[in-house]
């Protein structure tokens, strides 16, 4: 593999077009990034009861995650012990088991393999309790967010998320029954490398103006530059965010006031977005009550985008193809008439239908090919915009700085060529 | 076996409605596409689920029918797109700045509608669907094609016709279309 340190320079200011579309560098992320990090799976609320089950991906390595009877949550690799088809094709469902087609081993939603109707005409009868679906080793839950890992002596979920859950809490903690995801995630395979949406969701709302100039109106690009803030809380893990005035009115400040369902959804739903804002001080505090999200990104490729309400994936394909899964989600206690309004916020705007993500897909596109290019390869992209203008701030845990800061970018190109190098150099 | 009220003459009219629909499309004349649409419209495209099969169904029909797949607006689920007039208004304007650059420059399109069968008449309003076949090309990439249905009630108006709901079936089983962010 190419050495990482020359893909990525040492303050990360320029990154080689090969880190996007190198074959080698492909493999060695799974190995060294999917294979070694804290991946998102899913939500409890997408398996409440007992034998609730959804498909997730690991990078590419499809996963069942699944609740059984006991109420634990399971994570098990979809591939039969025995010939390694997948034991579940549904999406999603509720079943007691899942049976293999080719010659029906039965594994509990759990992944014990519990029947091989071969066995009654063979004399050894193998030893199903070493025979089940490969679990997934480590599962962890925070509020409500499940998370696998492949890796046994990864650090704990808490500690891994670090002072992301800062920023997280002032979104999870605002609604008193916390948020639910909606359905099914809307899926989209995009000609692009993995990272580049990631890229998107952790930090750039630099692109907004131009890229997005149809849509997103004048002003509120303006309150972006007026009270904006980038924060990286560890390299790899990000926000963007306004942080409004003390005095800003709640049709400003309040979260959901600012989509098309805010606007023209009916009184009465935003008489409950002006409940949930009058509650904001009192659940997440008076600094986090005025802040208006817009981007969060959870290293290597979880994002969350507060001003449209969804979590997104970034699940690889290849170098040059990403499996893109995004959820709406939505208070758990709002009723579900006002639910359905507010989904449309994410639906029509992101996903393979969003008006506006159909410019940033387009841009994803577009630079797997620039990163293509032969005899270009001593020009690597510049990242350096704003290099180290990032600072402390009294009352945001992280470094701080304006939303045209790159560093959020940096700092995950450092991680990344870090961890890529980790077990190169050892 | 149609209604008694479906003459041929009605089944040509609607027929050629959509003619006319599609062609104003391919044209890219959105904003008089925008016309057709009635301002109280119901615009959707559900998701399409991959479920278990429910084995208490066995040996019927309903065990593998297209609607159970369906995350729709009447759902609790999300669909892919859920929108009004606002949304269309705010798709038709876009389409005609210079930094729509998914469409800059413009995709060509060429649609086929087909199978065209009115299914109800209630007053005014005739339910109706009818298949497209949509060739879709942008340069520098992959040409696309796109198959669905689409579910339609339309109002007779001045011996004319405004779409009220559309309900947009998309057959790919993986979604791996540049967009479905187009008019269907």
């Amino acid at each position: 593999m190419l050495d990482p340190y020359s893909l990525v320079n040492d303050d990360a200011s320029l990154i080689s077009r090969r880190c996007w579309s190198d074959a080698s560098v492909y493999e060695a992320e799974k190995q060294r990034i999917f294979g070694r990090s804290w991946l998102f799976l899913g939500h409890e609320s997408q398996i409440r009861k007992p034998g609730d089950f959804v498909q997730a991906y690991m990078c590419e390595t499809p996963v069942i995650l699944a609740r059984s009877e006991d109420g634990q949550v399971h994570a098990s690799i979809n591939s039969c012990t025995h010939r390694g088809l997948p034991v579940c094709r549904a999406s999603h469902g509720n079943t007691r088991r899942f049976v293999c087609p080719y010659h029906n081993w039965s594994y509990s939603v759990s992944g014990d393999l519990v029947a091989i109707p071969q066995e009654k005409q063979v004399a050894q009868c193998p030893d199903k309790s070493a025979l089940g679906l490969k679990r997934v080793p480590r599962l962890e839950s925070w509020r409500g967010l499940i998370f696998g890992s492949f890796n046994d002596s990864i650090e704990p979920l808490e500690d891994y998320l670090g002072d992301m859950r800062f920023y997280l809490d002032a979104f999870l903690l605002r609604f008193p029954a916390g948020i639910e995801f909606v359905g099914s995630p809307q899926r989209w395979v995009i000609d692009a490398n993995w990272k580049l949406p990631v890229e998107n969701q952790l930090g750039d709302v630099n692109h907004g103006p131009f890229l997005h100039a149809a849509i997103i109106p004048a002003e509120a690009n303006q309150e972006i530059v007026d009270y904006g803030y980038s924060v990286v809380t560890q390299p790899g893990h990000g926000a963007t965010f306004r942080l409004l005035p003390e005095d800003a009115p709640v049709e400003s400040v309040g979260w959901g006031f600012e989509s098309i369902p805010g606007q023209t959804g009916g009184a009465e739903l935003q008489e409950y977005l002006r409940e949930v804002h009058a509650q904001a001080s009192d659940r997440v505090g008076p600094i986090r009550a005025r802040m208006k999200g817009l981007t969060y990104g959870i290293y290597p490729n979880l994002s969350f985008l507060w001003s449209n309400a969804a979590f997104k994936v970034s699940h690889p394909r290849g170098p040059g193809k990403v499996e893109y899964w995004s959820w709406s989600v939505v208070p758990a206690d709002a009723p579900a008439h006002l639910k359905k309004i507010l989904r449309a916020n994410h639906t029509s705007f992101f996903g393979p239908g969003g008006i506006l993500e159909q410019e940033d897909s387009e841009s994803w596109m577009q630079q797997l090919k620039g990163a293509n290019i032969g005899f270009a390869d001593d020009r690597p992209f510049y990242y350096g915009l704003g290099l180290g203008e990032e600072k402390p701030h009294a009352d945001l845990p992280g470094l701080v700085s304006s939303t045209a800061n790159e560093f959020y970018a940096r700092a995950f190109f450092q991680r990344w060529r870090d961890d890529l190098a980790a077990e190169v150099r050892a | 076996m149609s209604a008694p009220n479906i003459t041929p003459e009605l089944q040509w009219s609607i027929e050629q409605f959509y003619y006319r629909e599609a062609r104003l499309l391919d044209n890219r004349q959105y904003q008089t596409w925008l016309g057709l649409c009635s301002e109280d419209i119901s615009y959707s495209m559900p998701g399409r689920n991959n479920l278990l099969v429910d084995n208490r169904e066995r040996g019927h029909e309903s065990m593998i029918e297209v609607d159970r797949e369906l995350e729709g607006i009447d759902s609790d689920g999300c669909p892919i797109r859920d929108e009004n007039y606002i949304y269309l208004m705010l798709r038709v304007e876009r389409s005609f700045k210079i930094n729509a650059w998914a469409e800059n420059p413009p995709a060509r399109t060429r649609r086929i509608i087909g199978n065209v069968e009115i299914l109800d008449i209630a007053g005014d309003e005739y339910s109706v669907v009818s298949n497209f076949h949509l060739h879709y090309s942008r340069p520098g990439a992959r040409d696309f094609f796109y198959a669905g249905q689409r579910r339609d009630r339309l109002l007779e108006v001045d011996g004319d016709y405004r779409i009220r709901r559309r309900e947009i079936l998309m057959d790919m089983a993986d979604v791996n279309v540049p967009t479905l962010g187009l008019f269907l």
